[in-house]
């Protein structure tokens, strides 16, 4: 440990460097998460006799993209950033990001709601980086109250952080990716580019099915309630999770049948009908080589500086 | 628990897709062509069951359910479990866009591991399918705990920390996975056993027309 | 709609649409489902397909539509035998229109959905849309086009998969159980609809009302057999024959006679317990009550309601009114604004956590209820959460069991009984934990006829204060004294329930028309009593008749012929006729015969009487209408 820069701190600092931070930060997001749960549920009925796709999206630059080089210029812009090493270069991404987010006027609460499903997954690399990286020459550590097994790195804290930044970068672009065409248009683009169509139905019928169970499921779980179930900690819990799950697989196997039958009935062959696409423009390429130009050069910055 | 965006080298992230994408493609030819609108509706069941959250002491744990997916669905779990995933991080926010084919592989192999291990020892009695399949669903969350410190490792020894203590915390899933998997594989045993035998497989013959 | 001439099915042969001929079908591992079948569909029938659940229904449908193949015999359409290139090309055909529509609306947005068929029948896709728009036009849905499914109501749903099919100009429509769940302003928008489609129909429903109303030919089906094939006058205005196949949903049609309605014994003692508790405070009380969903839409609004213990109160209102929500609350599982008092204590937070222990609730779909691998678990699974002694928790369960008449089911699986049974035990598992209130959420919903009747007797015999939701009018009437109508979040009405029924102004403003109901009833009334009155038969009863100057009394025979109104089965109204399945029956008679002669020695022949009455045949003008009906019972 000869050659690590060692400062001594006081053990109150432990405190306010660390344990006060991520108190406050999980205090903020449970604050958030709760106020944003009670706010999403959308207000107001916009007339669904009009697509959504000219009805309530917005006419934004992101908008207007072809979806085709918009999934393709995120796509690989997002890895652009993954490969990204440093910390400058991560922050100057995420400033981009909310410049896209500012361009394309998506809903701020459904991106501050992806944020914070990333929160506790990257809070656990803040928390356990900075003690666990192992020591390198020169780095930095410091030392609470001589409690010489607990040594706060610098340098992890940097690697985790920067991780935290651009994981930040590329969540705050799903929003503009995904939420500024409707869902069957973005996923036409992908069976475009190659994705076989069949995925693209797929997701849709997941999705689909997904809001139908949850009805069932809730209501599953109401009738459990008013029987007086509540969950505690103990096996018969658990028993009565697995009949719930059991049952749910059961009627949820044998909607399935039903679903597919339907499908069946009405000429279903195993394709669904084609969709059709707008052509794309030359400009939608032009803003495609634009963005990834931007993304190389941040990658080039990245590995110029030291 | 799912790896975000940021955290893999970018070598292991376009690994992941390029893996999780062959194998999907090998899992859907589990399946004939015309059952895969089946696989997907069977997909937002696991879904929405993922979302059960059980009490464990002061906090909870939600399942993940790679085992009970391999046990009932077989080698088609994996195209199963990658559109989850992919539903989620499009819809529901969780899970990164770049990590999404390492994900896939998490979650993924081992739930066709576990689906094959299931069907070769379940034998017949309720007993033995109980028991068998809590193994499958105890294994199949510890193999993807397994293979999510591995894919955290390969950052560098930066990242061995992170990975022993995400190693760690699954311990308490891993158990009650289990008890849960044999518990659900008992009822199902009980009250509809053919949804113990593999649901879709390639050589069927489309029942009917 | 109907007109009496047009009940003869016609003789002369014409093209058939179907003709399946000896069908048989096996489910993988199950019975045989259907064996037998014989039927010839012509191109405008429209028919009606009844019997018990289980009886093979929607195996046969689904045999019409090619969904299921014949194990033995053939299904023929236009001719072809319905299977590979035949099938697929009449797919889209055929449409079927299943029970519950979020099996149908698979599609991303509604009009995606309704545009699948189109495309499949090789619309280019703007093309398809356009169709899909025109039918969704059709069912009043058009304003709800880009919507997705999950964000419609039932209702709604429901007629969004028919626009599906009617997109694609089907020949056949193939309906399975097409109005269970839905209120009578959404029933009317069906019937008007399925009226207006010009093609073949077939119906499967335990809707006898709605069958009436839309159908002409009636299939009974009886253990995967075709039974019986009539004119749908016929059916319903045989009693007997609707009996002996479990369908006789006449205990609906009584006249609702005011006052002393089914004074069972719990009614009675509930009306004694009210008397002695009017001092004590209701069981429970809302006062200003309001509930607003988080998103700010406002779902109660000012709810004033009081229930008295032992009284029985219904509350109806359309889908969407706020009656679920309402029960939510009531249940402590949605917390609201205003005064909730629970045996006139206030609803705190802990009082609101217990409430479960006091207030049980059987939920329209069974399925939702019923979790368990077997009955035994899953009466006794309430019980454990109540906290009782494993002796006292088997004594209950058997009590709770005996009581809805499942005895002897503890080791069944709940997911393999009937529709009937599953709704029982549902009613068991709430009753084994011995609610104060019993809330019951659409009972009647998709049970058959004998169901509903053995459920409605089986509720009738409770003593406990009930609260129950339902669309359903002859159970409002025949289980409550009280009526709580809500309308938009509101209640608008409370009154008496007989009150209810006479003030139709009321019905009207809130979308309960039933008005075609009770214009049905009225019609199959009726039919049933003009065939009970009028059919050969033979009766074995006392009464004084006059020998010359002898007037004596004492059993015996009579048998005889009259007016037969059976068009099917009649080849004229005045000609003597022999009905060999229903020549004899015996029924007793309540009423008075009037006074007349009999010769004792004729040989049994000769008391054959055709078409005109004689002075042998039986007086029937003394019998009141209603009496005689019920003697059935």
């Amino acid at each position: 440990m000869g050659d690590v820069n060692v400062i001594q701190m006081p053990l109150w600092q432990l405190f306010a460097m660390v344990v006060a931070p991520f108190g406050l930060l999980a205090v903020v997001v449970t604050l958030l998460r709760r106020r944003i749960r009670r706010r999403s549920a959308e207000k107001g009925d916009p007339d669904w006799s009009v697509p959504q796709l000219e009805g309530a999206a917005g006419h934004s630059l992101i908008h207007r993209w072809d979806v085709r080089c918009k999934i393709v210029t995120i796509i690989v812009y997002s890895f652009m950033i993954t490969a990204i090493r440093q910390m400058t270069p991560a922050l100057v991404a995420i400033g981009l990001s909310c410049l896209v987010l500012i361009v394309a006027r998506v809903s701020m609460t459904k991106v501050l709601m992806r944020i914070l499903a990333i929160a506790g997954f990257i809070t656990m690399f803040l928390l356990v980086m900075p003690f666990t990286v192992p020591l390198h020459k020169g780095d930095t550590v410091i030392v609470f109250g001589g409690l010489n097994w607990l040594q706060f790195s610098m340098r992890g804290f940097n690697l985790a952080a920067t991780i935290a930044a651009k994981a930040v970068a590329i969540t705050l672009l799903m929003e503009p990716l995904l939420a500024t065409a409707p869902l069957p248009v973005t996923l036409q683009g992908l069976s475009r580019l190659g994705v076989p169509d069949m995925a693209g139905q797929m997701v849709l019928l997941s999705y689909r099915y997904i809001n139908v169970f949850r009805h069932e499921a809730r209501r599953m779980a109401t009738g459990m309630q008013v029987r007086g179930f509540r969950k505690r900690t103990g096996v018969a819990t658990v028993q009565a999770l697995a009949n719930f799950l059991g049952m749910l697989f059961v009627r949820s196997f044998e909607r399935t049948e039903r679903v597919f039958d339907a499908m069946r009935a009405r000429g279903y062959r195993g394709l669904f009908p084609e969709q059709t696409l707008k052509r794309q423009r030359p400009a939608d390429l032009v803003g495609a080589g634009l963005w990834l130009t931007v993304g190389v050069a941040l990658l080039v910055f990245d590995r110029m500086i030291v | 628990m799912h790896i975000s965006d940021g955290v893999l080298p970018i070598s292991v992230a376009v690994g992941g897709y390029v893996a999780g994408a062959g194998l999907a493609a090998w899992s859907a030819r589990r399946a004939s062509n015309e059952d895969l609108p089946k696989v997907a509706v069977v997909t937002s069941a696991f879904f929405v069951a993922s979302l059960i959250h059980v009490p464990l002491g002061p906090t909870s744990a939600h399942l993940l359910m790679p085992g009970l997916a391999g046990a009932l669905l077989g080698p088609v779990a994996f195209l199963s479990i990658g559109l989850g995933l992919l539903l989620q991080s499009l819809l529901f926010q969780f899970g990164g866009l770049t990590a999404l084919g390492a994900n896939a592989l998490m979650m993924g192999v081992p739930a066709v591991a576990c689906g094959w291990f299931f069907q070769k020892y379940k034998g017949r009695t309720q007993l033995r399918q109980t028991i068998i399949g809590g193994l499958a669903g105890a294994s199949g969350t510890a193999l993807a705990a397994v293979i999510l410190a591995i894919l955290l490792a390969t950052g560098g020894e930066d990242f061995f920390g992170v990975a022993k203590i995400a190693l760690l915390a699954h311990v308490p899933v891993i158990i009650i996975e289990g008890i849960v998997s044999a518990f659900t594989i008992g009822f199902l045993a009980r009250v509809k056993p053919s949804l113990l035998m593999h649901s879709f497989r390639r050589p069927q013959i489309p029942a009917h027309g | 709609m109907h007109q009496w001439e047009s009940h003869l099915p016609s003789q002369e042969p014409k093209g058939h649409l179907f003709r399946l001929t000896n069908l048989q079908f096996r489910y993988a591992d199950g019975p045989q489902a259907l064996s037998g079948i014989d039927l010839e569909i012509a191109a405008d029938d429209r028919i009606a397909l009844v019997g018990q659940n289980g009886s093979g229904k929607t195996t046969l449908i689904k045999q019409l539509c090619g969904l299921l193949l014949p194990d033995a015999g053939n299904v023929s359409f236009k001719g072809q035998d319905l299977r590979n290139g035949h099938l697929e090309r009449s797919r889209l055909e055929i449409g079927i229109l299943f029970q519950d529509p979020d099996d149908q609306l698979f599609g991303h947005t509604v009009i995606d959905d309704v545009a699948f068929g189109p495309s499949n029948q090789g619309l280019a896709s703007e093309d398809a849309r356009q169709v899909a728009q025109q039918a969704l036009q059709r069912v009043h849905l058009a304003d709800k086009a880009y919507q997705a499914p999950h964000r419609l109501s039932f209702g709604q749903k429901k007629r969004a998969a028919l626009a599906g099919l009617l997109a694609t100009n089907p020949a056949v429509l193939l309906l399975d159980e097409p109005t269970t769940n839905i209120d009578p302003r959404q029933e009317q928008v069906f019937l008007d609809l399925l009226a207006a489609f010009k093609g073949t129909l077939v119906c499967v429903s335990h809707d006898l009302l709605f069958l009436y109303e839309l159908c002409r030919r009636a299939v009974v089906m009886e253990n995967g057999s075709i039974a019986h094939d009539y004119a749908m006058n016929d059916l319903v205005a045989q009693r007997s024959e609707l009996r002996s196949h479990g369908l006789d949903f006449s205990f609906r049609l009584m006249p609702i006679d005011n006052g002393e309605k089914n004074g069972g014994p719990a009614e009675t003692r509930l009306a004694e317990a009210q008397r002695e508790s009017a001092s004590a405070p209701p069981m429970l009380e809302l006062r200003g009550y309001h509930f607003r969903y988080p998103d700010g839409t406002r779902a109660l609004t000012g709810i004033d309601l009081s229930v008295p213990v032992g009284e029985r109160i219904a509350m109806v209102g359309e889908n969407g009114a706020g009656k679920t929500t309402l029960l939510a609350c009531l249940l402590g599982l949605l917390e609201g604004n205003g005064t909730y008092l629970f045996e006139g204590r206030p609803v705190t937070r802990r009082i609101r956590r217990d409430l479960w222990r006091n207030i049980g609730m059987v939920f329209q779909d069974s399925a939702d209820q019923l979790f368990c691998p077997s009955v035994g678990e899953e009466v006794s699974f309430g019980l454990k959460q109540l906290g009782v002694s494993k002796n006292e928790i088997r004594e209950r369960t058997q009590e709770a069991l005996s009581l809805v008449h499942l005895k002897g089911f503890e080791q069944r699986v709940p997911l393999h009984m009937s529709g009937g049974e599953r709704k029982r035990l549902a009613l068991a598992c709430v009753l084994a934990m011995s609610p104060r209130l019993l809330i019951l959420d659409e009972p009647s919903a998709g049970l058959d006829p004998q169901g509903e009747e053995q459920l409605l007797s089986i509720l009738g015999e409770l003593d406990v204060t009930l609260l129950m939701v339902s669309h359903d009018m002859f159970f409002v009437d025949a289980l409550t004294r009280r009526t709580v109508v809500m309308h938009r979040g509101s209640i608008i009405q409370d009154l008496p329930t007989d009150a209810f029924f006479k003030d139709s102004r009321l019905s009207n403003l809130n979308g309960l028309a039933y008005s075609f109901r009770q214009r049905c009833g009225k019609a199959i009334r009726e039919l049933q009593h003009q065939h009970e009155h009028s059919h050969h038969h033979r009766h074995l009863h006392a009464h004084p008749h006059e020998h010359d100057d002898v007037v004596h009394d004492h059993l015996h025979k009579h048998d005889h012929a009259h007016r037969h109104r059976f068009l099917h089965s009649h080849p004229g109204e005045e000609q003597e006729h022999r009905h060999a399945s229903r020549q004899y029956h015996d029924h007793p008679h309540a009423g008075e015969h009037g006074v007349h002669d009999h010769n004792h020695n004729a040989p049994k022949g000769d008391h054959k009487h055709s078409g005109e009455h004689g002075p042998h045949d039986h007086d029937h003008t003394g019998h009141d209408k209603t009496p005689h009906d019920r003697s059935h019972k």
